[in-house]
């Protein structure tokens, strides 16, 4: 069972005991009649044809306090369009699919880039961004909920959990974080625990607990790709297109609202989803490309608020990585002894060594360019720059799944 | 035999000769149709590189006529779409003077009434423009106007200005067109008049109340009056 210790400053809501699922689903029913929720899902057409989406549609047609699920899916012909449809119709509730490379959206796209918006490239963090918008636009539902489509322990209890902080108006969070154990017969998640926590607390050391590090700090799983929030976060939010996606929210949650209103749910007894490649060699793709992405979003946001880097720091900063990493990895040895779980103290050097070689790329990166690349726009400027554009993206949903 | 050979040749020898007489129309037809293709597609190329570098498409995104376009689910850029009218309309066009090259009576007549037509069309579109445009500017004063006044239904006034006016231009457009022109015009008629009549009953009956403070507000300060103008406390 899970201890209930309260993490750092933000809330942290713990699975103790045996909670009902059931109970959990009667009062999200109630409460999601005066606060509709949507659930946005980023999807490849790939992962309808793997194990875990099968799972992920028959529990969601179970579920009776969504709204709406706004499917954002990608890489996709027509034909594979039509298809998903076709797998969505077992819902019993509202499904749109919003068909990223259909012509209408490529469009809604054009209509960006002409006007000097840019969405970033292909990828989730753009997908999400979309999806806000189209929830924006229907005008129905108040709370956005996030999860991935490659999940292959999924069960409806994760979405219950992860909606009922911000859904349920005695508790009234605005931004809730899913959190879970990423462990089969060993631990997985790597980049967490091998790079953000060690890289976190490193770089807490060098500038004296700066606020937003503490912040960070304080959720136990920052690159859980699960979260639920109010739509008016959606709306102001600017979000990173790349890896730094999960951070760079964070950031800006930070930045527009009270940790007293954040907090974080345990969603799952155990999670398991797809495994990157290390790839230590290639700085743009695999774990590695996420590591060079994160670590610049992080640098970026300590340089907003104030942080002054210097090549010394970073030197610094190397070494104090990874040391701490060096000790992180002997207290996940001991997890992992007493608890019986695999572990491969060689492999997991390697990856530090990656990470640390990460560190210094993200560094160098970030002197050759330090304003990076821009952050999406939030929808409050797009919509001021383009005054129709809600009901555009609006109308291309429609007619796409008519 | 001689005979049976004249009656067989002679039909044939007609048609040669009146192939011959419309040979030359028929090429200059061909010609005129072809070039005349060729002048709307340069004008077409011409057309969508200076409307993308005045940025036309981001003017229309911000003007709400791209968003137009949306609704009736158009998706083509507007400047794409601005050239494309442009190109049917010189195709239309040189396909007209090519007709006009066959010197036949009733292609004449056609080709002269097409002529005769094009300035309705092109008074019809500048009539939808500016009735777009002065609806959605009066729309937009009107929303300014209630809201700052602390009216309720801003939304649904603005609303209803909007889409009156675009009845009125609409029916403008049509009669410019010469579409069932009593028809529009019975029709506008009916529905301006209808809303007049149930915005003066719906006044008429909300307002009893209102009417009668006000007139008896005025006849109590004509009274105050009369009584003489030495005031206290």
């Amino acid at each position: 069972m899970a201890d209930f210790y309260q993490t750092g400053i933000i809330t942290t809501l713990h699975r103790l005991g045996n909670p009902s699922l059931e109970r959990i689903e009667a009062e999200l029913v109630e409460h999601a009649k005066a606060r509709p929720v949507a659930l946005v899902l980023p999807a490849l057409y790939s992962e309808f044809e793997g194990k875990a989406m099968p799972g992920i549609i028959a529990e969601l047609a179970k579920v009776r306090y969504i709204n709406k699920i706004v499917l954002v899916l990608a890489k996709a012909s027509e034909k594979e369009f039509a298809n998903v449809g076709k797998l969505m119709s077992s819902i019993p509730y509202e499904v749109r699919i919003i068909h990223n490379d259909g012509k209408r959206i490529r469009e809604i796209y054009g209509t960006f880039g002409r006007n000097g918006l840019d969405p970033g490239e292909d990828g989730k963090g753009r997908s999400a961004w979309l999806a806000y918008g189209y929830v924006i636009a229907d005008g129905v539902c108040d709370v956005i909920a996030l999860h991935d489509c490659d999940i292959l322990t999924y069960s409806r209890e994760m979405p219950a959990r992860l909606c009922y902080p911000v859904v349920n108006p005695n508790l009234d969070y605005v931004f809730c974080k899913g959190f879970y154990s990423r462990v089969t017969d060993k631990m997985h998640g790597r980049v967490t625990r091998l790079l953000i926590t060690p890289l976190v607390r490193s770089l807490r050391t060098l500038t004296k607990d700066h606020p937003f590090l503490t912040f960070l700090d304080s959720f136990r799983y920052p690159l859980s790709g699960e979260f639920c929030m109010t739509t008016d976060v959606a709306r102001v939010n600017r979000i990173p297109s790349d890896w730094g996606l999960e951070v760079g929210a964070l950031a800006e949650v930070y930045r527009n609202y009270s940790p007293r209103r954040i907090c974080q749910v345990d969603i799952a007894e155990t999670y398991e989803h797809k495994h990157q490649a290390l790839s230590a060699e290639d700085p743009n793709k695999g774990l590695m490309k996420m590591t060079v992405d994160i670590c610049k979003s992080v640098f970026r946001t300590l340089a907003s608020e104030g942080v002054v880097f210097s090549d010394g720091f970073f030197k610094t900063l190397q070494a104090a990585y990874l040391r701490m990493a060096e000790d992180t990895i002997m207290k996940f040895e001991a997890d992992a002894a007493i608890n019986g779980l695999t572990f491969d103290r060689h492999e997991e050097a390697k990856a530090i060594e990656a990470f640390a070689d990460g560190i210094g790329m993200a560094a160098q990166v970030f002197f050759e360019n330090p304003m990076g690349t821009a952050l999406i726009p939030n929808w409050n400027r797009v919509t001021s720059a383009i005054p129709g554009i809600l009901d555009m993206l609006k109308k291309a949903v429609e007619e796409d799944n008519r | 035999m001689e005979g049976f050979l004249s009656l067989v040749m002679e039909p044939l020898r007609e048609m040669l000769l009146k192939f011959r007489a419309f040979l030359p129309g028929f090429l200059a037809m061909l010609t005129i149709v072809v070039l005349g293709l060729f002048i709307a597609w340069l004008s077409k190329k011409i057309l969508t590189k200076t409307l993308n570098a005045l940025k036309f498409d981001s003017w229309c995104d911000r003007m709400g006529i791209t968003a137009l376009m949306r609704k009736g689910d158009l998706w083509a850029k507007p400047s794409e779409v601005t050239a494309a009218v442009i190109f049917w309309l010189l195709a239309a066009v040189s396909l007209m003077v090519g007709l006009n090259a066959l010197n036949i009576q009733a292609i004449d007549n056609l080709v002269n009434k097409f002529f005769l037509y094009l300035p309705n069309v092109f008074s019809a579109v500048l009539i939808l423009f500016v009735g777009y445009m002065v609806s959605g500017f009066l729309g937009r004063a009107v929303l300014i106007a209630v809201v700052n006044s602390g009216l309720g239904y801003a939304k649904l006034l603005s609303n209803s200005i909007r889409l009156l006016l675009s009845v009125l231009f609409l029916s403008m457009a049509l009669e410019q067109l010469n579409v069932a022109p009593s028809i529009v015009i019975s029709a506008f008629t009916i529905i301006f008049g209808g809303i007049v009549i149930a915005l003066a009953v719906s006044f008429g009956v909300a307002g009893i109340e209102t009417a009668r403070k006000i007139i008896e507000g005025g006849k109590t300060e004509a009274e105050k009056h009369d009584k003489g103008d030495v005031e206290h406390l």
